[in-house]
């Protein structure tokens, strides 16, 4: 009975797990699949077997970071928690917007930090809050020196149209499986790190390998990732890759490293000790985006063309997403909240217990997801 | 002949010599054609020179056909250039248009047979040269799309260049064949080839206003 109660608050965090594969697939693949250079089976397949790869063997080390803001420490409030998430990301992808998965699980920890009492770390807050622009702003900043650095390297080769097409292909490709591996493993935390601390699952010994119950965990978010993937992703691939601005193939390939850099740059603990090492100021570990960073690389690349790139930029659609960014937190913060009291007085659930930490919400498991 | 199945890799290569044969072949078949057209308007050489210059114009033509076929097939089963595919594909059909409208036109020629009068033969080959300048003007731009489209501004002014000037040769040709001494028919029939080798080369500026929007959009 206490393993079906557990599978059925699992349910809420496979259900994020569905949401943010909708949605956050589009940053590995959105551009290349918008631009036609990747077919949408392909990038499904790649994302899929990536991100689950990703999860497997690199998620279960990813339990920092945004844990210091809200620490969760019931099942059901849990449970509640990840479905306000899920509900919020879900929403967004149905409407085509590309939202961030980290913001709505800040939002919902919020909630659950309203509805428990809990103090929020407001230092902690803000400094999430400020990536919020930072992530953007630092990926359009990328994709303009990016595109530069490509177009004076492709005017000193002169690679034959076709050259240039297979490079370009290889690359998307290449930066897309990267890209997949790094949202299994940084956003795998997100989506199951909530039920770590009460994983139905037992340590598995396979001959030469184990497989401990925190991986088995993450296989099977990671596997409600890819549905994700599979079933609702294109729509929000669409709008990264085009509705914002008509990219060109190069331009898609930009945009997906630049983004993938912005993360690297604030998310590296190897890069800050090795600046560290060197005697250089270290780079501040920030939980960025990669939503936000998509869309300012994209943005980015309509600025370098100057006036005729503004005009290209389709701002009604800037607009939309950018209030998405601002609503995704509140809309999680809201849903959180009144979802903690219908399932605390309505399904007698004890969402938060006064004293007893139990579930340490593994929810900024790592910068990409957010 | 080459074989035109894909390897398994290397596809791009191999599809990128395919449009090197393709622009190489219609680059000879121009040749050719401007060979043959001469040896006629000009009246230095026989007929049955003519007539080897339009079979082996007529020979380019099958191979370039079976080329074009073979690039758009692989550009559409291999889903290359998604973005620029539509464009190359008008590019290629163009240039195999204006070479087949050069066959066909010089066919015409050689089963109308208008009298060959010397005191045209300079004029005519002027013409037939210049109209040959401006197509291989559109040819070597068509060359530097694939590299260097930047360039390609470059070669279309150059194109724009020979069709005026064939524009005048042109119509000064035309105006001395009717102030001539000669019968209706071929006073037409001198006529109307002067008008072949001008439409000629506005097929040649057609396909270079078309190659400097694709071109344009291929800017980086």
């Amino acid at each position: 009975m206490a393993l079906i109660v557990t599978l059925i608050f699992l349910s809420s965090g496979l259900f994020l797990g569905w949401s943010m594969g909708a949605n956050d697939a589009s940053n590995a693949f959105g551009t290349a699949v918008a631009t036609r250079m990747v077919r949408f089976p392909t990038a499904a397949f790649l994302c899929s077997t990536f991100l689950i790869i990703g999860a497997v063997t690199s998620g279960s080390g990813a339990a920092e970071g945004l844990s210091q803001l809200g620490a969760i420490n019931a099942l059901p409030g849990a449970f509640t928690a990840a479905l306000a998430a899920a509900l919020t990301v879900a929403w967004m992808s149905a409407v085509g917007l590309p939202a961030s998965t980290g913001q709505a699980v800040v939002g919902s920890i919020i909630g659950w930090n309203l509805f428990s009492g809990s103090p929020t770390d407001l230092g902690t807050l803000g400094r999430i809050a400020a990536t919020w622009v930072v992530s953007p702003v630092l990926g359009a900043i990328f994709a303009m020196l990016l595109y530069k650095l490509l177009v004076a390297w492709i005017s000193l080769t002169k690679p034959h149209l076709l050259s240039l097409d297979r490079n370009t292909r290889s690359g998307l490709l290449l930066a897309g499986i990267f890209g997949s591996y790094a949202l299994g493993a940084n956003g795998i935390g997100n989506v199951m790190g909530f039920f770590v601390e009460a994983s139905p699952f037992r340590d598995l010994n396979l001959g030469p390998f184990e497989v401990s119950s925190v991986e088995q965990l993450f296989l099977i978010g990671a596997i409600a990732v890819a549905v994700g993937v599979y079933t609702y992703s294109r729509r929000v691939m669409m709008t990264v890759g085009d509705s914002l601005l008509t990219l060109s193939p190069l331009a898609a390939l930009v945009v997906v490293v630049s983004h993938s850099l912005v993360l690297f740059l604030f998310s590296s603990t190897a890069l800050e000790s090795l600046l560290a090492g060197w005697g250089l100021p270290t780079i501040p570990l920030l939980p960025v985006s990669g939503s936000q960073a998509v869309i300012g690389s994209v943005l980015g690349i309509g600025l370098l063309q100057g006036m005729k790139g503004v005009r290209q930029i389709r701002w009604g659609v800037l607009g939309g997403i950018a209030s998405g960014w601002i609503t995704t937190p509140l809309i999680a913060a809201v849903i959180g909240f009144v979802l903690l009291f219908v399932v605390q007085n309505v399904f007698g659930q004890e969402v938060y217990q006064a004293s007893r930490p139990l579930a340490v919400a593994v929810l900024a498991a790592g910068p990409a997801a957010l | 002949m080459a074989n035109e199945t894909p390897p398994l890799f290397g596809k791009t290569r191999f599809l990128e010599g395919l449009i090197d044969e393709f622009l190489d072949k219609i680059t000879e078949g121009v040749i050719v054609g401007e060979l043959g057209l001469k040896a006629y308007l000009c009246g230095q050489e026989g007929e049955e020179i003519c007539l080897e210059k339009l079979h082996q114009l007529i020979e380019i033509k099958r191979r370039c056909s079976e080329l074009r076929r073979t690039i758009v097939t692989m550009l559409y089963t291999e889903m290359l250039l998604p973005d620029a595919r539509g464009d190359v594909l008008r590019l290629l059909g163009s240039l195999f248009a204006l070479l087949d409208d050069m066959g066909d036109d010089f066919e015409e020629l050689m089963i109308v047979q208008p009298q060959r009068l010397p005191e045209f033969g300079a004029d005519f080959a002027e013409l037939t040269a210049m109209a040959i300048r401006s197509v291989q003007a559109v040819l070597v731009a068509a060359r530097t799309f694939f590299r260097t489209p930047a360039a390609v501004r470059e070669h279309i002014n150059e194109v724009r260049v020979f069709e005026d000037e064939t524009d005048k040769l042109a119509s000064r040709i035309k105006r001395r064949i009717v102030a001539a001494d000669l019968c209706f028919e071929q006073r037409t029939l001198l006529r109307e080839t002067a008008a072949m080798l001008d439409a000629l080369a506005d097929k040649a500026e057609n396909i270079g206003d078309d190659l400097s929007i694709f071109a344009i959009k291929r800017s980086l």
